[in-house]
């Protein structure tokens, strides 16, 4: 599949990107920008390294469009087990420096912002667990006031429970879980905050040296 | 595509779809491997159960629940690694972080919610209009009767709730997001439209009282039953496994891309439920998915339902108002 895909802003190989606005993008884009450069097999032209590589770009919602040296694609709904389907879009350049022919790719990726952003989101909700908590508080106290004089019967086992040897139930506990706020505790957010943030680095450190290999794989001509 | 009939359904017309045990590829391997795959499932359901059954009280809570529910989990998705089912629902990096997001919402900010306005409160809202307790005659009974009626109680509402949504067009669009997956890995479950988690999640069960140690149990039998619906691995699951309870082959061919096939097997833990209304079908498939296996993506996940239901209102009552103008003479 092929089409317009050259919508999308790269910089691939520039040596000194422009500055956007009153930041400089490139010092934070890395969170979901991957770039990288691969000197292409000895004797490599830049359109036969394209067309080792146009099979990677031949994926249900990818379009491509190569012209010259550069190779624009993009991709909406990419299938999960598309090799690159955590990137958006991207360009792959083939530069001539003196050591040979490089190829140099710029590839972007929502989901690794996604990632990044998401221990934020968690951070969010801990936030708001303590305080929806925090005014819960004088109601939740009154409510359990009232049901203390309820709480107090017996359970007992069945008999057949009993005779195999399950153990017999607890009392139920006065004023063991006072003070304990289950219903509003902030731990499963601070966990999954946790985990994202290590997911992020493993997706970008991992995705980076995937993308790479395949590449490496295609230009030397093998099926990946 | 010829498809199967089965009853006075054609199934796998649009889409490949294995109908019969017969027909499902078995576990290949060595024997010590086929013995592994055949009595894991029925090890860890009776371990489960001999574990809550006769834990003692400071061990038989909630949080060791929790932990045992973690480092299962953990496993299987082990097992997903070293041996999956189909190559083509390999777990990668992208479709571990969207499902683990989900998993994510379901202990944060969807339980929140449901606190306020799921059926705990609605149940004791109804308790307190009425006056009434909950119906204590359940925690005289045996453990595991009160365990399984707790889990069946669940199970079958979810049966309706799930047949409703593959049957009514309003509850369709929050469920229908759940069928854009296209792959089946342990997490999956969770994903889905936050309205179809909460729907999902609505029971009957807050009107009877019960053991907590029933309840753990009842936890336990979703654990060791209801997890293998949406997994990555291949089981020799014996065939009383398979006559009582909901298989990952069940739930594939609940997710597969023919329409006739999606309509079947709807509980999340006992099959013979769908046995008992008709609409189960033994069988399997390996092309899952909506519009010929279109991933979504979680911002779509998370408006698809809104956008599709406000397209489809305009569509009908737009149109009947441009009919209705142009029905009008001009002067």
């Amino acid at each position: 599949m092929s089409g317009s895909a050259s919508t999308m802003r790269y910089d691939a190989g520039q040596a000194t990107p422009a500055k956007r606005g009153p930041i400089n993008l490139r010092l934070i884009d890395w969170i979901w920008h991957v770039r990288g450069s691969l000197p292409l097999p000895s004797g490599q032209t830049a359109d036969e390294a394209f067309e080792k590589l146009r099979p990677v770009f031949f994926q249900p919602g990818t379009a491509h469009e190569q012209a010259q040296d550069m190779l624009v694609f993009s991709k909406k709904d990419p299938a999960a087990q598309d090799k690159m389907s955590i990137f958006d879009g991207g360009v792959l350049r083939v530069d001539h420096s003196p050591q040979g022919p490089v190829l140099r790719y710029h590839l972007i990726s929502r989901a690794l912002l996604f990632c990044f952003l998401a221990p934020l989101l968690f951070l969010a909700f801990a936030q708001l667990t303590i305080t929806v908590g925090k005014f819960e508080k004088p109601a939740a106290e009154a409510k359990d006031e009232g049901k203390k004089a309820k709480k107090d019967t017996a359970i007992q086992l069945n008999p057949i429970d009993k005779a195999l040897g399950a153990p017999e139930p607890e009392k139920p506990k006065k004023d063991a879980d006072k003070g304990k706020d289950k219903k509003h505790s902030p731990t499963a957010a601070y966990v999954f905050a946790a985990m994202f943030a290590a997911l992020y680095v493993v997706g970008r450190v991992l995705e980076d040296r995937l993308v790479k290999a395949l590449f490496r794989k295609r230009l030397r001509g093998v099926q990946a | 595509m010829n498809g199967v009939r089965v009853g006075n359904r054609m199934i796998g017309t649009q889409s490949p779809v294995t109908v019969g045990w017969e027909n499902i590829p078995r576990v290949q391997g060595g024997p010590f491997k086929q013995f592994f795959f055949t009595w894991f499932q029925p090890t860890v359901l009776f371990g489960l159960i001999a574990f809550w059954y006769y834990a003692p009280n400071s061990i038989a809570k909630a949080s060791t629940a929790i932990g045992i529910g973690i480092g299962f989990r953990v496993l299987l998705l082990i097992m997903e690694w070293a041996f999956p089912r189909h190559e083509s629902w390999n777990l990668t990096w992208k479709e571990l972080v969207t499902d683990l997001f989900y998993v994510g919402l379901g202990y944060t900010i969807l339980r929140m919610v449901d606190g306020y306005i799921g059926d705990g409160p609605i149940i004791e809202g109804i308790q307190n209009y009425f006056h009434s307790e909950k119906f204590t005659w359940f925690t005289g009974m045996p453990l595991l009767v009160q365990a399984f009626m707790i889990s069946f109680i669940f199970d079958f509402g979810q049966y309706w709730m799930h047949r409703g949504m593959h049957n009514w067009y309003p509850l369709w669009l929050p469920h229908s997001v759940h069928h854009y997956i296209t792959q089946l890995n342990i997490n999956k479950g969770a994903v889905g439209n936050p309205v179809e988690l909460f729907l999902i999640g609505l029971g009957v069960g807050g009107f009877f009282d019960f053991l907590p140690r029933a309840a753990l149990l009842a936890g336990a039998i979703g654990l060791a039953v209801g997890s293998y619906q949406h997994i990555n691995v291949r089981f020799n699951s014996p065939r009383w496994w398979r006559f009582l309870f909901n298989t990952t082959e069940h739930h594939s061919v609940h997710h597969s891309q023919d329409f006739e096939a999606t309509r079947s097997n709807y509980s999340n833990t006992y099959i013979f439920i769908d046995r008992m209304f008709g609409t189960c079908i033994d069988g399997e498939a390996e092309l899952l998915g909506m519009e010929g296996g279109r991933r979504m993506s979680i911002r779509e996940q998370m408006t698809y339902p809104f956008t599709e239901g406000w397209k489809t209102l305009r569509e009908r009552y737009g149109r009947t108002a441009s009919a209705t103008a142009t029905a009008v003479p001009a002067e």
